[in-house]
């Protein structure tokens, strides 16, 4: 250790450019460098104290908590000299107390004996101030107002107002000795600027580095906020490039590892989008949100998203990116659409309901005949303007009681028709009809219209006026009776006139007969002629008198029972000839016409049947219901023969007057007559004939609505 | 008695039906009486006896042939009977049905006429139960 001459100047820093101070401070320089830890410094000054050749220094810190000031370390100090130096900031007066308040150091000259102290406070001071206050560009740094101001240590004004750091205090005692103050303060001096500057820095290094932990920490935190959020976050800068991103941003702005060429246009695509949208929003200022659909390159699917992004602001307020939220709207926006859809659907739908009903409507009006539909409760839900003229309206009640009447009766009606089991009835209803103001009868046909259940959902019942189709048929009727009259007035004439004739003639034929070999051989062909032509009309004059009897009468007729009288009639004559007779008779309904008519027409057949069969054959009766093609009743009679047949070129004109398969012996008008009684009662005849094998006719007889 | 002529009583009221029809049954060889009326033949029919009985229906009342034949039918069980009529009716038809008698419908086939009294008669004849001949 060098012990330089060194001259003690009062109150005055130790200047530079004097060898002695320079040559300390820089060695004391070195060695405070290498210091690891601010803890360190005290001892390694005290150490360099000792060096400059001083025994005793200690080094009182500050507390700042408590205001305590204690020494912390020291160098041949015994414990009651250290104790000297424990005080408290708020002592009143103590040496150690007015260093700090001064903030200079001062010489302690103390009680017996040559000792004397240098006291010299240590606070944070520097030239530099800290970074927030660079930042802010404010100059009231701790650091640097305690260099350039200094205003005495007091606890409160220890912390920067800027960046929150608490500055530290210490005083350092140092005994002179035997020194001479004046050449010794010197270099102490210098010692303790270098230190102070030294563990300022330190202070100072350590303080941010501790802030920096902090900061990293909270960092942590905010990231692992980041990524717990569902929806993409991104984080960028001013020039829209990504700072920061959570995992679910990745899925659509980051480049998997294996990825194909798909993907990765993808997300190049995706990264596009984002960037435009960002654009757009960068105009705003505050918080703006905007419609982005996006490809999950993982997924492959589109992903609908609402951005919303607001700018992030430095400390002094200026923008420095922006930070954006991807709001999933992807199943809101899909809902949406699919009820727009629905709602669309329904629309479209309920449009074309529209215009069924407004096509059934028309349909109805124009029918012409009252048409009334009634729910599953028979309650009227719709009726034409004809049906409501006769019910009343569809919704209000009647008000005259002919009204009242015809819609109780249909309501009866169709009441036991919603609650039958039937699906179609048809039914007779008698309503007063305003129009015409006279009882009608209607005709009532009604059906059932199920819903996709197989619940009755409605019923349709169409109303028909008979009155019309009754008038027609009482006419055809009537005509049918005059008809019938007609030919019953004819028959008659012809009957009696037979009746007349028939006597003469049965005493003609027998003349004839009685003198067929009187006369001469060569007069035998006038006999002939005789014979036969009287034959001819006795032929005749039999079948008038079968119309002779009051055959006008009109009433029921059992055709069954007609068809067994004939029969019975001809089983003599059958069983002489040896013909087999057959009758198969089922149940026919009821006709209306001239029963005598009837079993002229049938032994007419039947007498045919006879004539044109040889012993051994068969005749076969047959009556039985049929349905004609517009679907009425008819009563059909077969009359059929294993005789001799009708010839085809004959069966034409076998009804027509005057022919005849019997030859002479016919008359010829058998079939005609039957034809025409046929057709007095509206029925049809029809006749199916093989020569050699038989004949059959077929008569087919309408029934009459009573 | 086998070996006489069949006696034949015949009823009609129209005169010249009458005679031809006699004059073809005789000519035919049977014994024939011919009467113009029911109530003639109802006389004839209790002074003598005849194998058959042919009749008009209508004689001087409606259905008289038939009344006629019932009494006559009433003496004699037996006798074959024939009608003739111009119309058949369901009734008439059972009632000869029920008796066993036999209709014919007028005009008549002359051929027809005389088989079916050969006919009758035969049968009449196989069926008879001897008895004695009335004086």
């Amino acid at each position: 250790m060098a012990t330089a001459q060194m001259h003690l100047q009062q109150a005055k820093p130790a200047g530079r450019g004097e060898p002695g101070t320079d040559l300390v401070r820089a060695r004391a320089a070195l060695r405070l460098l290498e210091v690891e830890r601010s803890e360190e410094i005290p001892g390694v000054l005290l150490e360099e104290i000792v060096g400059l050749g001083f025994s005793r220094a200690l080094y009182a810190e500050v507390d700042f908590e408590s205001g305590q000031v204690r020494p912390s370390v020291s160098i041949g100090c015994s414990r009651q000299l250290q104790q000297r130096f424990v005080t408290s900031l708020y002592a009143a007066d103590h040496p150690v107390v007015n260093v700090l308040r001064s903030l200079e150091p001062s010489l302690l000259e103390n009680g017996p004996g040559p000792r004397r102290f240098y006291l010299y406070p240590l606070v944070f001071r520097s030239i530099n101030p800290c970074w927030e206050s660079q930042r802010e560009s404010r100059p009231d740094c701790l650091a640097v107002e305690n260099l350039q101001h200094p205003r005495g240590l007091r606890l409160p004004d220890q912390v920067c107002r800027i960046c929150d750091m608490r500055g530290f205090g210490a005083v350092v005692a140092v005994d002179l000795g035997r020194q001479q103050p004046a050449a010794a303060i010197g270099p102490l001096r210098a010692l303790m600027e270098v230190t102070n500057i030294l563990l300022s820095r330190r202070f100072k290094v350590e303080h941010y580095f501790n802030r920096m932990r902090e900061m990293d920490t909270a960092i942590g935190q905010l990231r692992m906020v980041m990524e717990s959020m569902p929806d993409p976050v991104i984080l960028t800068d001013n020039q829209h490039r990504v700072i920061l991103q959570n995992r679910s941003a990745e899925r659509f702005f980051k480049l998997p590892e294996q990825v194909s060429e798909g993907r990765a246009r993808a997300v190049e695509l995706n990264n596009l989008l984002f960037s435009a949208m960002l654009s757009s929003l960068a105009m705003g200022s505050t918080e703006a949100s905007r419609d982005l659909t996006l490809i999950d390159a993982i997924e492959g699917e589109e992903a609908m998203f609402e951005a919303v992004s607001a700018p992030t602001l430095g400390g002094d307020g200026r923008r420095t990116g922006m930070i954006t939220v991807m709001r999933d709207v992807g199943d809101l926006r899909r809902a949406d659409q699919e009820l727009r859809a629905n709602y669309e659907r329904l629309r479209a739908t309920e449009e074309a309901a529209r215009q069924e009903r407004d096509r059934l409507g028309l349909i109805i009006e124009t029918v012409g005949d009252p048409i009334v539909v009634c729910d599953q409760g028979a309650r009227p839900v719709l009726m034409d303007r004809l049906a409501q003229r006769l019910l009343g309206p569809t919704d209000a009640a009647a008000s005259d009681p002919a009204t009242l009447q015809n819609r109780a009766k249909f309501d009866a009606y169709i009441t036991a028709f919603s609650f039958s089991f039937t699906d179609r009835q048809s039914g007779k209803l008698q309503l007063y009809n305003p129009d015409s103001e006279s009882e009608v009868e209607y005709d009532v046909r009604s059906g059932k219209i199920y819903d996709q259940r197989g619940q009755l959902a409605y019923t349709v019942s169409v109303l028909h006026d008979l009155t019309a189709v009754r008038k027609l048929e009482q006419l055809r009727l009537e005509r049918r009776m005059l008809e019938i009259e007609k030919f019953a007035a004819i028959g008659r004439l012809a009957g009696t006139l037979a009746h007349e004739v028939n006597n003469p003639l049965e005493a003609i034929k027998n003349c004839a007969y009685l003198l067929q070999d009187r006369v001469q051989p060569d007069a035998q062909p006038v006999m002939e002629m005789l014979r036969s032509e009287t034959g001819r009309v006795v032929r005749i004059v039999r079948q008038m008198l079968g119309l002779y009897r009051d055959s006008g009468q009109v009433g029921n007729v059992e055709l069954n029972a007609v068809v067994e009288e004939v029969v019975q009639l001809y089983t003599q004559q059958l069983d002489r000839k040896r013909i087999r007779l057959e009758s198969k008779l089922k149940p026919v309904p009821v006709l209306v016409g001239s029963s005598d008519q009837f079993r002229h027409v049938l032994s007419n057949l039947v007498v045919n049947a006879m004539d044109s069969m040889e012993p051994g054959g068969r005749l076969l009766m047959r009556t039985r219901e049929v349905r004609a093609a517009d679907g009425g009743r008819l009563a059909r009679v077969l009359v059929a023969d294993t005789g001799q047949g009708i010839p085809r070129e004959m069966l034409e004109s076998v009804f027509e007057p005057f022919v005849s398969t019997k030859g002479e012996r016919g008359t010829g008008l058998g079939l005609w007559i039957v034809r025409s009684l046929v057709g007095n009662h509206g029925g049809k005849i029809r006749v199916r004939s093989r020569t050699g094998k038989g004949t059959v006719f077929k008569i087919d007889f309408p029934v009459v609505r009573p | 008695m086998t070996d006489t002529k069949k006696r034949i009583l015949l009823v009609d009221d129209e005169p010249a039906v009458l005679l031809t029809y006699r004059m073809i049954l005789e000519k035919q060889g049977y014994a024939v009486v011919g009467v113009p009326s029911a109530r003639a033949a109802a006389d004839a029919l209790l002074q003598q006896r005849f194998d058959l009985l042919l009749s008009d229906l209508a004689l001087e009342e409606v259905d008289s042939g038939l009344k006629l034949l019932e009494s006559a039918r009433q003496e004699h069980p037996d006798m074959a009977c024939i009608l003739l009529t111009g119309y058949l009716s369901s009734g008439i038809v059972e009632e000869a049905e029920r008796r066993g008698i036999t209709l014919l419908l007028k005009p008549t086939e002359t051929s027809e006429l005389l088989e079916t009294v050969a006919l009758k008669l035969r049968s009449a004849y196989e069926h008879q139960d001897p008895q004695p001949a009335r004086p």
